[in-house]
């Protein structure tokens, strides 16, 4: 009973799109928390929804990438990165980002609704909606509004810890966009992927800064003197 | 005005009437319980409401007729808009009972005279809590009236009764973007009833209060119905959420046992959403007054995207 449920196409379908609804609030969430731990809990649930999402499209297409894709992002976005960036959390001490540049999340959240149909309009000029199918289409679209509302909190907040989030975000829209647009080979995701995990074992190893906005951090290494190579 | 209507007024108003103060005491409970504290009884509320049923009303000499109307006006108003959110079926309703238009307007019209009494006695209190609630209403104003335009677009109807009759027929959510309005909906559920982390309900310190400020000069039987009302309106803004998202049970035809079920149904989903609303006010911190319009900016963009989404996707 339940299998043929799981089988049926339209349902299956159906189950996707309030998955993007999900992905979507989830993005929201992202740019208007300030509490560290929640934005790496929303981070880590977007991640399981696109577990899901590629789990659900295996289910509708059979493509065996999609599964892989699918058990690697459990694995990495889902398990390894929130937990080293959790292991940040705990060095740094700070619980609460409250610093923005040029945009409060309330704005953050008026310009996402724009980029959101820049994304339409722009996906819209590239793809045939008819051609790519209705639910490839909504999957691209939201995709790329994802990587740009990455964008917009890289751009908008001022902690490194924030803005490494944002730019997990963004890669997130990318792995969306790749999965239901350019049929992202297994082999650039895995790369994409060691990118990331280095970027967060960089970030862990510098963790000593994260406490600071961007123009502090380069008052540190400018007092250590780290790029004169002189002592202090 | 067919029989079947004249049963449903009798019906959902009385049923909305009874269990209206319920939930209040649940949302207390559960907020006491996270603060590890027993909290009240489950029928406190009743017994409340009973005793300032009992207690004489005084008035301030310098209040007018406005102060002595309100009570029964927002009661009559609310009990009114009690129509438009089926409970217990979905009956054939007379024209223009269920717009949504109409439905706002006499949150609106409830939302004015509070405001006008809390101004009526002259007190500083009063005063501070109108001018309050209506800069507030400014903003979230046109956030609910994007959120109601954005569930009628979705569902292709401005009248409640045939939503909840499309919801009701379906197994899943109608459409996807419903799970955007339900965000929308349910800040409008907290910012509409006073709720933390708009208004504190639970306090008397003028720096917070807002809807507490304007009844501060009512008393005794005045006071109860004020009350309920507010109840009222609680649990018909839970209704039109449940109803949306979760609109298992709601009866569509008049029986006997559909209308028991129904009942039954809606009271363990009022329920879970009562609790989730304590559990809610006991994990955010009251937010200052100015950094409201955020808050009413997250429902805003909700809605706004069920649009945007409807409309392209």
């Amino acid at each position: 009973m339940i299998l043929s449920f799981m089988t049926d196409p339209a349902f299956l379908e159906n189950i996707v799109r309030i998955l993007f609804v999900f992905v979507l609030i989830a993005a929201a969430f992202i740019l208007s928390t300030r509490n560290i731990a929640s934005l790496l809990t929303v981070y880590t649930v977007q991640s399981l929804l696109l577990v899901l999402i590629a789990t659900f499209l295996y289910l509708m297409e059979g493509n065996q990438t999609l599964l892989e894709i699918a058990v690697l992002t459990l694995v990495t976005k889902v398990l390894l990165i929130p937990f080293f960036i959790n292991l940040i959390g705990e060095k740094i001490k700070i619980s609460r980002d409250m610093k923005f540049n040029y945009l409060e999340p309330t704005s953050s959240l008026l310009v996402s609704m724009a980029l959101i149909l820049l994304a339409y309009v722009f996906v819209s000029g590239f793809f045939d909606e008819v051609i790519l199918g209705k639910l490839f289409f909504i999957g691209a679209v939201i995709g790329l509004s994802l990587t740009l509302m990455g964008m917009l909190v890289i751009f908008s907040r001022r902690k490194v810890i924030t803005k490494a989030i944002g730019y997990l975000t963004m890669e997130n829209g990318v792995l969306l966009f790749g999965i239901f647009v350019a049929d992202l080979p297994f082999i650039i995701e895995i790369l994409i992927v060691i990118d990331l995990m280095i970027l967060i074992l960089l970030t862990t190893i510098l963790a000593t800064g994260l406490d600071s906005t961007i123009e502090e951090y380069h008052q540190r290494l400018q007092t250590l003197k780290i790029w004169s190579g002189r002592e202090h | 005005m067919n029989a079947s209507f004249l049963l449903f007024t009798l019906l959902n108003t009385g049923f909305v009437l009874l269990i209206s103060p319920l939930f209040m005491s649940l949302i207390k409970k559960v907020k006491a319980y996270t603060q590890g504290r027993k909290g009240p009884r489950l029928l406190q509320s009743y017994s409340d409401l009973r005793k300032l049923m009992q207690k004489e009303v005084v008035y301030s000499p310098n209040s007018s007729g406005i102060m002595r109307i309100t009570p029964y006006l927002n009661l009559a108003v609310l009990l009114l808009a009690t129509l438009f959110i089926p409970i217990v079926f979905i009956p054939e309703a007379p024209a223009g009972i269920g717009n949504i238009i109409v439905f706002l307007y006499l949150l609106a019209i409830e939302r004015f005279f509070t405001a006008l009494c809390g101004l009526d006695a002259g007190s500083t209190f009063g005063g501070m809590g109108s001018s309050r609630l209506m800069s507030l209403s400014a903003v979230i104003e046109p956030t609910m009236i994007i959120a109601f335009a954005a569930l009628a677009y979705v569902l292709k109807t401005v009248n409640f009764h045939e939503m909840f009759a499309i919801t009701a027929g379906s197994t899943i959510p109608e459409s996807p973007t419903l799970a955007l309005i339900s965000i929308s909906l349910f800040i409008i559920i907290i910012v509409e009833t006073g709720r933390i982390p708009v208004d504190n309900p639970a306090t008397h310190l003028e720096l917070t209060m807002i809807n507490e400020a304007m009844i501060l000069e009512q008393s005794g039987k005045n006071l109860a119905l004020i009350e309920l009302a507010h109840a009222v309106k609680q649990t018909i803004l839970m209704a039109v959420l449940i109803n949306i998202l979760a609109p298992w049970g709601l009866a569509t035809e008049l029986t006997f046992t559909g209308i028991v079920v129904s009942c039954l149904y809606f009271l363990v989903k009022a329920s879970l959403l009562a609790g989730l609303i304590g559990l809610f006010e006991s994990s955010i911190a009251k937010m200052r007054l100015f950094r409201l319009p955020g808050f009413y900016m997250m429902a805003f963009f909700f809605s706004a995207l069920t649009i945007l989404m409807e409309v392209f996707a």
